[in-house]
């Protein structure tokens, strides 16, 4: 006999211990995967397990792999907040996008600059844009009780569409690119790598301050805890005395904000310049929202979560070009790493008991 | 002799736990039977034996002259034993019809609809198949569980706590069905802590106490003093003493008109309680809503606590001025079911020096405040970082008020203060709302339980229809009286003098 009997304690262990089956299903999913699809499956998952060892150098690939963190990471951390008090902000990707435009926006009103001292400005114009284009789905739900989650996804496309017109019209640069582009910023903006020829550079450290100063936020003030209130129980936010439409601006603004964020540290340190959307935005806005809930809207969970998909995609790519294994095996890892956070996330609320172990139990309930 | 059920010498053991001993309990065909205890006392473990919920460790369960057992709910009801819970099961985004035909495993059509109007016309308890559950209040939710345990035609009907939520007409009118059903030969169980309802309506009485039977008796023979004191084993405390003098106006409505809720005028002084009578459903809702906050007032001069205009203030603001306020619902709205006692500490106090500091929260101390209000309020648990849905209803609503009382707020807004609460628990509650009042601060209690009303309340005024009455001294009002003042037709013009001369 099988029971499941409610916890009545929280702790650490609850909820680190389904996190911990998750992960084993995920491995032993992904390896039935890799044994469908590699003609040599042992020595591709060793390959993708240790790829950073096998490659030439071990600090390119780790620049890779915290690179993606970091971007994963900041924009999914911003997007916890909102998913924390049921706020749906879906549309990550296109303040990613706005916040990038408005970075070189803010570059060109300022005539410009050829300073890094000019850089943390041009990083507040992107963390402005991102604002900006998360105050609309926001502004609406509040007037108009619109469905926060399809207009913010809605404006991914026209934010996809205003960096396309950018690109081609007003801030057109050179004609013979193989792409539609703006001319590049100034290197003096250009982030620089902190290790030398790989993608480690001063956009990661910026990136995880950010994380730090938000996850102190949730953790430890008065409005990290409104936030877990409107998660729970929205009438229980009321009586607390805690505004749901303040949750919801709030939650779109810091949500845009780092997404911003990341789009002008994304156009600053790696492309230097504005290109056309198809060969620009990657779809990291949208990653984010699974890594938010894989790490289980908790801010060490989502940079664990970050870290560990952007190791296997990093992973996936190298086998790819080392032994024609295709990379879609990342996404799969990570649709499966999804199922399973989410299948195991009642582990955290109930503990399973067998057999006689059942009967017991079930006497101390009552 | 067995009858139509009869429990031998029940026994079951939980660790640490006698919860039945050598229970002996039987119902006859034609019977209405009580079973009276305070909570703990084995009313809970001896209707599971019955609902095939759980095994007794030893006894004989007799049905019809022939031994049986009961596996499975599924086998109690098959027997012919129907239940009505306390606590609603209920699906709030389905209709009452998909909740009642799912509970009897058919799909809700034109049959079932009809079945089901002529069954709650039949007996006495007004329902709509056609509305959503979440729109109902407590009262009508009650109803659908009766409705849907009288359609499976059960011969014996177990009612746990049924009155809780009903006002005096709605019971009444329950006992009409109950008397019904038992004239046609059924045989009903009826739990309840209203020793009143008990003596007018019950045949026999089953006392439990430890899990043991302490007596059985015809109620209607005894004294509710008499059967209270087999229950607890000591008299209830006598209620208190005579009234100390009346303090300043501490809470004011006039002329608010929020759609939902209508007051004309309403005054709470300083050292009196004010009741709220009315029946579930007329708007106690929305007039917690609107006293506490959570829903703004049209004008911010139609309320007032100390003479500050606060119909635009949210609750935190509320609570600034010294006004504190307890909520019907425990879990989900005065509690947050996941969270622990410390962070269910915090939902309160916000606003409360000493819990934060530029926004930081001082866990320290709200863990502190969390094992003071325990230990003040007798709240018994499991440590302060159990969730609050892990305590029992009273212990939990115990806290929950305990939270406010701690401040010693000199407005309280509560309601239903003791609403699902054991006896104990409720008593011990009551008690603490009169010794605040006694203090000097002045309390506002919104309930439906008229007994409660009486035993608390210097004033009283009646809700019906959204619409608040004039307040009159409770000596001047009577059962009737207020009965007929909270049902009275309030859409016409000149209720309100009709309710002021009924109750004169």
């Amino acid at each position: 006999m099988i029971r499941l009997v409610p916890r009545t304690q929280f702790g650490f262990w609850p909820t680190v211990f389904p996190l911990l089956i998750a992960l084993v299903l995920t491995i032993v999913v992904g390896f039935v995967v890799m044994l469908a699809m590699s003609e040599k499956p042992l020595s591709d998952i060793w390959t993708l397990l240790t790829f950073p060892w096998q490659a030439r150098t071990a600090s390119v690939q780790w620049g890779f792999v915290l690179q993606k963190t970091s971007y994963l990471a900041v924009i999914a951390v911003g997007l916890s907040i909102g998913f924390r008090a049921n706020v749906w902000n879906i549309g990550a990707e296109g303040q990613f996008a706005f916040g990038s435009i408005a970075a070189f926006a803010g570059y060109l009103i300022c005539g410009m600059p050829d300073t890094v001292w000019f850089l943390p400005v041009m990083l507040a114009f992107g963390v402005l844009g991102g604002v900006l284009w998360a105050l609309i789905p926001a502004a609406l739900r509040v007037i108009a009780n619109t469905n926060e989650l399809l207009v913010s996804l809605m404006l991914v496309y026209v934010a996809a569409n205003v960096l396309n017109y950018v690109t081609t019209g007003p801030w057109k640069g050179d004609p013979k690119a193989g792409q539609a582009e703006s001319d590049p910023i100034h290197h003096s903006l250009q982030i620089v790598s902190i290790i030398e020829r790989t993608d480690f550079h001063w956009g990661v450290v910026i990136s995880g301050g950010a994380i730090l100063v938000l996850a102190f936020i949730v953790l430890f003030t008065i409005f990290g805890y409104s936030l877990r209130v409107a998660q729970n129980t929205p009438r229980a936010q009321r009586f607390a005395g805690f505004s749901p439409n303040m949750t919801i601006w709030l939650s779109f603004i810091i949500s845009g904000a780092m997404a911003g964020l990341g789009g002008a540290v994304y156009l600053s340190a790696e492309t230097g310049k504005l290109i056309q959307s198809e060969n620009y935005l990657n779809g990291l806005g949208f990653t984010a929202i699974v890594i938010a809930f894989l790490g289980r809207l908790h801010p060490i969970g989502i940079v664990a979560a970050a870290f560990l998909i952007s190791y296997v995609n990093v992973g996936a790519t190298y086998v790819q070009s080392a032994s024609g294994v295709d990379d879609a095996v990342a996404d799969l890892v990570q649709v499966t790493a999804l199922f399973a956070v989410l299948g195991t996330a009642f582990l955290a609320r109930y503990r399973v008991v067998f057999g006689t172990q059942a009967l017991l139990s079930e006497r101390t309930a009552s | 002799m067995t009858g139509l059920l009869s429990l031998q010498s029940i026994t079951k053991a939980y660790p640490g736990v006698l919860a039945n001993d050598a229970v002996d309990f039987d119902v006859q065909p034609g019977e209405i039977h009580a079973l009276l205890g305070e909570n703990g006392a084995g009313k809970s473990t001896l209707m599971k034996v019955l609902s095939g919920q759980t095994k007794p460790d030893g006894g004989r369960i007799v049905w019809k002259d022939d031994e049986t057992s009961i596996a499975s709910p599924q086998a109690s009801k098959a027997l012919g034993i129907g239940m009505v819970h306390q606590h609603f099961a209920l699906f709030d985004g389905m209709s009452v019809g998909e909740n009642v035909a799912l509970g009897l495993g058919h799909e809700f059509d034109a049959t079932q609809r009809d079945r089901i109007r002529a069954m709650s016309e039949k007996y006495g308890l007004p329902l709509n198949p056609d509305a959503l559950v979440f729109t109902l209040s407590a009262g009508e939710k009650q109803r659908i569980e009766i409705v849907r345990a009288l359609l499976g035609d059960p011969q014996l009907l177990i009612l746990d706590e049924p009155t809780s939520v009903l006002t005096p007409q709605e019971a009444d009118a329950l006992f009409a069905t109950l008397r019904l059903l038992r004239d046609e030969g059924r045989g009903l169980v009826f739990i309840s802590h209203k020793l009143n309802e008990v003596r007018a309506l019950c045949d026999r009485a089953t006392i439990l106490r430890g899990g043991k039977v302490v007596a059985t008796c015809v109620p209607a023979e005894k004294s509710a003093e008499e059967i209270a004191e087999m229950m607890i084993g000591t008299r209830p405390v006598p209620t208190r003493k005579a009234k100390q003098k009346i303090g300043d106006l501490a809470l004011s409505v006039s002329g608010l008109n929020s759609g939902d809720v209508r007051i004309p005028a309403l005054e709470v002084r300083g050292g009196e309680i004010v009741g709220v009578a009315g029946v579930a459903g007329n708007g106690q809702e929305a007039l917690y809503a609107v006293l506490s906050g959570e829903t703004l007032a049209p004008d911010a001069g139609t309320i007032n606590v100390h003479g500050q205009p606060v119909g635009r203030l949210g609750p935190g603001e509320r609570r600034l001025l010294g006004a504190a306020f307890v909520p019907e619902e425990r879990l989900g709205h005065a509690a947050v079911p996941d969270f622990s006692l410390i962070d269910n500490t915090l939902l309160s106090n916000i606003q409360t020096e000493g819990f934060q500091r530029r926004g930081l929260v001082d866990w320290n101390r709200t863990r502190e405040h969390s094992e003071e209000i325990c230990e003040a309020y007798d709240v018994r648990h499991a440590g302060v970082t159990g969730r609050a849905s892990s305590l029992s209803g009273g212990n939990l609503q115990k806290f929950i008020v305990g939270r406010e009382l701690i401040k010693n707020p000199s407005v309280l807004v509560v309601n239903q203060p003791t609403w699902g609460v054991d006896m104990g628990s409720a008593t011990n509650i009551r008690d603490r709302l009169k010794a605040l009042a006694e203090a000097g601060s002045a309390v506002l209690v919104i309930s439906q339980d008229l007994d409660e009303l009486f035993d608390l309340a210097d004033r009283l005024c009646v809700l019906n229809h959204g619409a608040l009455s004039d307040t009159r001294p409770t000596a001047d009002w009577t059962a009737e009286t207020l009965g007929v003042a909270m049902t009275g037709d309030a859409d016409s013009p000149d209720a309100a003098s009709q309710t002021e001369e009924r109750a004169a």
